[in-house]
């Protein structure tokens, strides 16, 4: 019949031995290794890779030759103190500290941000500044996480100062032990 | 028994093109976004910080500090680090009297890459390392815990006296978690003793704690 040339032939006719090898020919590819290879790289690229890129934290610290006159402006009412010790220990007081220690509190890092975001809320701008001091036993975590608090909270004015002994009798009182070995 | 050789003929073949895409495309992206690991001498533990900039490659000079109180000083691999390393061992030789031949030079600029931590007197001896050895070599590290002898301070003086009180444009300090504080105070005196007043911590990223003033900031300035 004629029909079998112009139009392709829905009843599977046989159109010779030639071209129907070609079209039985299997496509399919064995990918198995090349699977293998792709997360073999992706397993090395996994393990080398550093996905969280290091960031810089800026700090800038004062210039202790500066004039004696030129620091201290801070205003005592304005001024919160943050005491770091050792085991992530925080302490702080408001203002000048009392000297029977009266208004020196113990606190932690969660709960200091209430702290210094309520002290911020009560105190003008001009007058907040926020004095951090570690002492001897603190670990660079704890200043870098209060200096993080300074960001997270906003504030302006913060530095980190070297504790007095006084202070350090009160941590010591109250985490209940003995000065540090060496009596610093 | 026909039903037995119709199960045992099932073939077992997995279309694995799909797999195949999606390896690939995991693949070409950790190709992508990865970028190598810096060998590192010394093992730090960054804490976290919301700084969300990235930590700068040009012309760093970094001073790390491990858990142990151990001082590293380390400048980046490009002209300008490689130039500030060269002049601090020029200038530290002619210093302390070392004598360091100018090969021992170029292995101060090449060790300088991973961290260098010995005590000026130990770093003609340090230098005489090849590349095995120095991996394995442990370092004490650049005494500072000594205020008479805060040694970074030697180092840090004779880099600024070569490069003529030109400070390098980033100084980072790099510190472990579990560092003590006196050591990173230290290390801050050594620097303010040089006139250097502004660093920047490396730190990793953690997220701002929702309702905190910082987070309202950057919301509206998002906005």
């Amino acid at each position: 019949m004629g029909a079998d040339v112009s139009a392709p032939d829905p009843g599977a006719h046989k159109k010779g031995p030639g071209v129907k090898k070609q079209a039985r020919k299997d496509t399919k590819v064995d990918m198995t290794p090349m699977v293998d290879l792709g997360f073999l790289l992706i397993t090395f690229f996994i393990f080398t890779t550093t996905m969280s890129t290091p960031k810089a934290f800026k700090l800038n610290v004062p210039d202790d030759t500066a004039k004696e006159e030129e620091k201290n402006e801070a205003k005592a009412s304005g001024a919160f103190t943050v005491l770091l010790s050792k085991d992530n220990n925080v302490f702080y007081y408001e203002g000048q500290l009392a000297p029977d220690g009266s208004n020196f509190k113990s606190s932690n890092f969660k709960d200091i941000r209430t702290e210094i975001l309520k002290k911020k809320a009560n105190t003008p701008e001009k007058d907040l500044v926020v004095i951090i001091k570690p002492n001897e036993t603190a670990v660079y975590k704890n200043v870098v996480d209060m200096l993080d608090e300074m960001q997270i909270a906003d504030i302006k004015r913060y530095a980190v100062v070297d504790i007095f002994p006084g202070e350090i009798e009160l941590i010591n009182a109250t985490e209940g032990n003995a000065p540090p070995a060496g009596g610093k | 028994m026909s039903k037995l050789n119709k199960i045992a003929k099932k073939s077992t073949w997995v279309d694995m093109t799909a797999f195949v895409d999606l390896s690939f495309l995991i693949l070409t992206f950790f190709m992508l976004a990865t970028k190598f690991k810096p060998p590192e001498v010394i093992k730090i533990e960054n804490p976290n910080s919301v700084s969300s900039e990235n930590q700068p490659e040009k012309d760093v000079l970094k001073v790390s500090f491990d858990k142990d109180g151990k001082v590293f000083i380390s400048f980046s691999p490009d002209k300008e680090g490689k130039e500030k390393a060269q002049l601090t061992a020029e200038v530290l030789s002619r210093q302390k009297g070392l004598g360091l031949t100018p090969a021992e030079i170029s292995t101060f600029i090449k060790f300088s890459v991973g961290g260098i931590g010995v005590p000026v007197t130990q770093l003609k001896s340090f230098l005489a390392l090849n590349d095995t050895e120095y991996k394995s070599f442990p370092q004490p590290g650049i005494p500072v815990s000594d205020t008479l002898n805060n040694q970074l301070n030697d180092y840090l003086n004779a880099l600024l006296t070569g490069t003529g009180g030109r400070k390098p444009e980033n100084v980072m300090l790099n510190g472990d978690n579990a560092t003590k504080y006196p050591y990173f105070k230290n290390v801050l005196a050594a620097f303010k003793k040089n006139g250097i007043f502004s660093f920047k911590l490396i730190t990793s990223l953690e997220g701002v704690p929702t309702g905190t003033p910082l987070y309202k900031k950057q919301r509206e300035a998002s906005k």
